[in-house]
């Protein structure tokens, strides 16, 4: 493929909702080969993943009576919420929208999260927000 | 929670469609999952596992994660129905897309919903950030959660590679909270 079709297949993947690397994956495929192409590229992202994760839930099933895995956890939880904290801002950052539209989204999201309002229903409703009052 | 069932087939693959139909990206989809997966089909602790460990495996996060909670909640075909729900909406779109691209992205309406649907997302992240933060059995902030968290901020701001800083995170933890 050529690199402006690189180039519009990164950003289409960006832009659908569901997997990134999975729709360039497919994308890359289907502009090589149609259809089968972009097939034969899903099965070559999934199956590695596959095979190495079902590998190590064996091996982490075994290993679950051991105590320092439950401590490796522990360690895991606090790092791991720091991480979502970056990978919050990043998406907020690519979604285009940090004016003052952006910040009251997610303001008024995160009140309405905070009363247990249902999670999909709110991000939905976002995106709603968003057709009407972003669309350029 | 091991029962392998029908019910739980279907549960698990509805689970993914609505969740990666709604998230822009892998690292999107985790704050969604949480809501979706903890306390239904599996523990706090296991969830924290499995973002561990996708984060440091290789290969696509969104999927790795699928796998995980499909292992947690019906064992093998688990796996393999929480795979299907992952892979579908993606791939389905990607065709539909594929197929009328010109058109489509003239369409401003798609990045509206993207645009409006971001912050909402983040804003659900940092929720669910909390949450995980105070995970431990204990169920309290203490000294030695504080101090991995700092020494998690600090790496991440430096730009030192995620799976690095939670391998790190978790090695720390075995000898702290011995």
């Amino acid at each position: 493929m050529t690199e402006s079709q690189f180039i519009q297949a990164v950003g289409l993947s960006s832009v659908l909702p569901g997997s990134d690397a999975l729709q360039l994956a497919m994308y890359i495929g289907y502009a090589a080969g149609g259809i089968p192409g972009g097939l034969v590229a899903l099965l070559g992202s999934i199956l590695p993943p596959t095979l190495i994760i079902l590998g190590v839930t064996m091996i982490l099933h075994r290993l679950r009576r051991e105590s320092w895995v439950g401590n490796f956890v522990e360690g895991l939880a606090p790092a791991i919420s720091v991480l979502m904290l970056f990978t919050a801002w990043k998406i907020f950052e690519k979604g285009g929208e940090t004016s003052w539209m952006g910040w009251t989204i997610g303001i008024v999201s995160m009140a309405a999260m905070w009363l247990k309002a249902p999670e999909r229903i709110v991000v939905i409703i976002a995106g709603i927000i968003g057709i009407i009052f972003l669309s350029s | 929670m091991k029962q392998s069932n029908f019910s739980v087939w279907l549960r698990l693959l509805w689970m993914f469609l609505k969740v990666n139909l709604l998230s822009p990206s892998g690292p999107a989809s985790v704050g969604l999952l949480y809501k979706e997966a903890v306390g239904s089909v599996m523990s706090e602790e296991r969830f924290v596992e499995a973002v561990g460990f996708s984060n440091v495996l290789p290969g696509s996060e969104a999927l790795k994660l699928a796998m995980f909670v499909g292992y947690a909640a019906g064992g093998v075909p688990g796996v393999f129905t929480a795979l299907l729900g992952a892979v579908l909406p993606p791939t389905v779109m990607m065709f539909a897309v594929a197929a009328i691209l010109q058109q489509f992205q003239q369409e401003d309406w798609l990045q509206g919903f993207v645009k409006g649907m971001s912050p909402a997302i983040a804003a659900l992240i940092i929720m669910v950030a909390w949450e995980l933060f105070h995970v431990g059995q204990t169920k309290k902030i203490d000294r030695r959660t504080l101090f991995i968290a700092a020494l998690s901020a600090v790496a991440l701001w430096f730009e030192i590679p995620s799976p690095l800083v939670l391998l790190g995170a978790g090695v720390l933890g075995v000898f702290l909270f011995r």
